[in-house]
């Protein structure tokens, strides 16, 4: 039917997910990762795909959703997961025994069509099992996704990055601007996502990104008292937030601000 | 004219020394054998005795028995008849009581002495007579201390100098309504050993079953699924066409050598598919007949012949009124969810679906603070 692939195709229409974060939300043009998608987290170790997975999968359960984790790569630190905002209650923590069949058992969750998002962590070495079996794998989930209107957020190393391109509807490039402190201690960093590739709209947004780490989650409430930037980088910090810079150094001591520092 | 008979047993809560309503048995004895109570076999007993079979507690069961003397002779014989019954499934100190309404009869069997003037019919029994008039005589002398009253209206009754049911029968009902309130009111008509409430019966749950034996006896557990899915496809298109669906399926292998064995499986939700109820119901078997291999019998013998296999399926009920879950947006997808597990174990295998759990939220390293689940089991990841 015309109509149904005109509905199909319009953005709108298609339904999201939210990610969690709304710059990234209004980056993406289809006010979150869109339904029925395989999403690329195309990051460097280190560069937040993983906190980022995470804040996406608490916010589908804000929504009430129910999520899982596809562990191949062994990595999921549940306490963690807890912090930044997931329900453990309603996540799924599934553990295969090889990439292979972590592609396999995702498209199974897809199919069933009650799992809203999954985070789909194959890690950084590279599988034996050779890797055409595993784009052809990955094509067939995407198709299950679009069935099941569930979202997948693909993790996974190097080895596979540049295979998993062509078949991910959306891929983000995740960059690391600066670190985020308060006082001595490093709690998060600040990422710059842009969207390389979309099926649904056009690519190219970028979004500003916080992503805290494990404790970094529970004094994010408390950041908007505290955000007053003390040793900015002088390439990241607007000229008119120069003055807050001059507030007395005693009074920093008292009132530690959040720190940006040069990544 | 009713006569309901009324058993109680001793359960865990009758058998505390002084708990409210205890009926003196020993508190040792009692309380082993209220453990193994299987409340449901025994009221299944009963309804070999009359179709009106009501369990009001754990310890309390009552049975319509109006007009069964021509068949079963005198109320005493029918309350040994009801006690034996009960005594099939487990071996307790049951008391037998008859009376016109459930709390008379309930009353009587407490009034039951374990005094047996029959010999011949052993059973601790107490029957209020025929008729409301007699049975006002015989209640009149009896104690308000038997009226299932609070602490505070039993001081008021001692206060006001009432200790009889009598006494407190043969006030105005006003007057009693004025003093005592509803309470008392309601007190008072028990007193006078009337009470309106009905016998519930109960409804017999239903189970559908199905046994087919093997001749010659087959090879392994694997070679019995055709028949089972067979089975399992007839049950379930018997209770499409009453709009049913099993809740819990129950699989019984008899070994030609060994002792039978036994799955059961629960349902999230009523479920008729028997394709999966049949190939989820084997995958347990092979499981459980393989953990038994591996313990008891010697290596490089064979399988067990399979002599026969049984099918049940209970718990039935309507799968359109199903109830889902109304304040956790989750709560009633994650149950369909389990359901899709289960299969997902079945095709992947076990040790691959679990759910986290934080367990020492203060524990120094992060991996310490939470621990996976198996999904629908208790069983811990290894790692």
């Amino acid at each position: 039917m015309v109509g149904e692939a005109v509905a199909e195709a319009s953005p709108s229409n298609r339904g999201a997910l939210p990610t969690g974060f709304s710059a990234l939300d209004e980056a993406l043009r289809t006010g979150g990762w869109p339904r029925g998608s395989l999403a690329l987290l195309d990051a460097p170790r280190g560069a937040g795909a993983t906190s980022l997975a995470i804040g996406s999968l608490a916010a589908a359960q804000q929504a009430g959703g129910i999520v899982a984790w596809i562990d191949a790569a062994g990595c999921l630190d549940a306490a963690t997961a807890e912090r930044l905002g997931i329900q453990l209650e309603w996540l799924l923590v599934v553990t295969p025994s090889s990439v292979l069949e972590a592609v396999e058992l995702a498209g199974w969750l897809a199919r069933s069509g009650l799992v809203d998002a999954m985070a789909l962590d194959l890690g950084e070495s590279p599988d034996q099992a050779g890797i055409n079996g595993l784009i052809a794998g990955l094509d067939r989930l995407g198709k299950l996704l679009v069935r099941g209107r569930s979202v997948a957020l693909l993790l996974s190393g190097e080895w596979l990055r540049a295979a998993v391109a062509r078949v991910a509807a959306v891929r983000l490039a995740l960059e690391r601007e600066a670190w985020l402190a308060v006082g001595r201690d490093l709690v998060g960093q600040r990422i710059r996502a842009t969207v390389t590739r979309h099926r649904w709209a056009l690519a190219g947004e970028t979004a500003s990104l916080d992503l805290w780490f494990g404790e970094g989650r529970r004094i994010d409430t408390l950041l908007p008292p505290l955000a007053v930037p003390r040793e900015a980088a002088p390439a990241l910090l607007p000229a008119a937030l120069a003055p807050a810079v001059e507030v007395a150094e005693a009074e920093l001591e008292e009132q530690p601000g959040l720190r940006v520092l040069s990544a | 004219m009713t006569r309901i008979l009324a058993l109680i047993w001793p359960t865990l809560r009758t058998a505390l020394p002084d708990g409210y309503g205890s009926h003196r048995v020993p508190p040792d004895e009692a309380t082993d054998v209220a453990r193994a109570v299987d409340v449901p076999a025994m009221l299944d007993r009963l309804d070999d005795l009359s179709p009106r079979v009501e369990a009001v507690d754990r310890g309390v069961a009552l049975v319509d028995v109006t007009g069964l003397g021509p068949s079963l002779g005198d109320e005493r014989r029918i309350a040994a008849r009801a006690v034996a019954l009960v005594r099939e499934v487990a071996t307790l100190p049951v008391r037998a009581g008859v009376g016109e309404n459930r709390w008379l009869a309930v009353l009587a069997a407490r009034l039951a002495l374990t005094a047996r003037p029959d010999p011949a019919i052993p059973v601790a029994f107490h029957a209020f007579p025929a008729g409301l008039e007699a049975t006002r005589a015989v209640l009149a002398s009896l104690p308000l201390a038997l009226l299932p009253a609070d602490p505070e209206t039993r001081q008021r009754f001692a206060l006001f100098g009432l200790t009889t049911m009598g006494e407190l029968a043969a006030l105005p009902r006003s007057a009693v309504g004025a003093q005592f309130g509803a309470g008392g009111e309601r007190l008072q008509s028990l007193a006078r050993g009337e009470d309106p409430r009905p016998l519930t019966p109960r409804r017999r749950p239903e189970r559908l079953t199905r046994r087919v034996t093997f001749e010659p006896p087959v090879e392994g557990v694997g070679g019995t699924a055709l028949v089972l899915r067979r089975a399992c496809a007839e049950l379930c298109d018997a209770l499409r066409l009453r709009h049913l669906a099993p809740g819990r399926a129950t699989l019984t292998i008899d070994l030609e050598d060994a002792p039978a064995l036994a799955v059961e499986l629960t349902f999230p939700e009523p479920a008729l598919e028997p394709d999966w109820i049949a190939r989820l119901l084997i995958g347990r078997m092979e499981a459980v007949s393989r953990t038994r291999q591996a313990r008891d019998r010697p290596e490089g013998e064979g399988e067990a012949r399979v002599v026969a296999i049984g099918l049940a399926l209970d718990r039935l009920s309507d799968p359109a009124a199903r109830q889902l879950p109304a304040f956790q947006a989750q709560a009633g997808r994650w149950e369909e969810l389990r359901w899709s597990l289960e299969r997902l174990a079945t095709r992947f295998g076990e040790g691959r679906l679990w759910r986290a759990r934080t367990e020492r939220p203060n524990a120094s390293l992060p991996e310490r603070q939470a621990r996976l689940r198996s999904v629908g089991e208790s069983r811990e990841d290894p790692s």
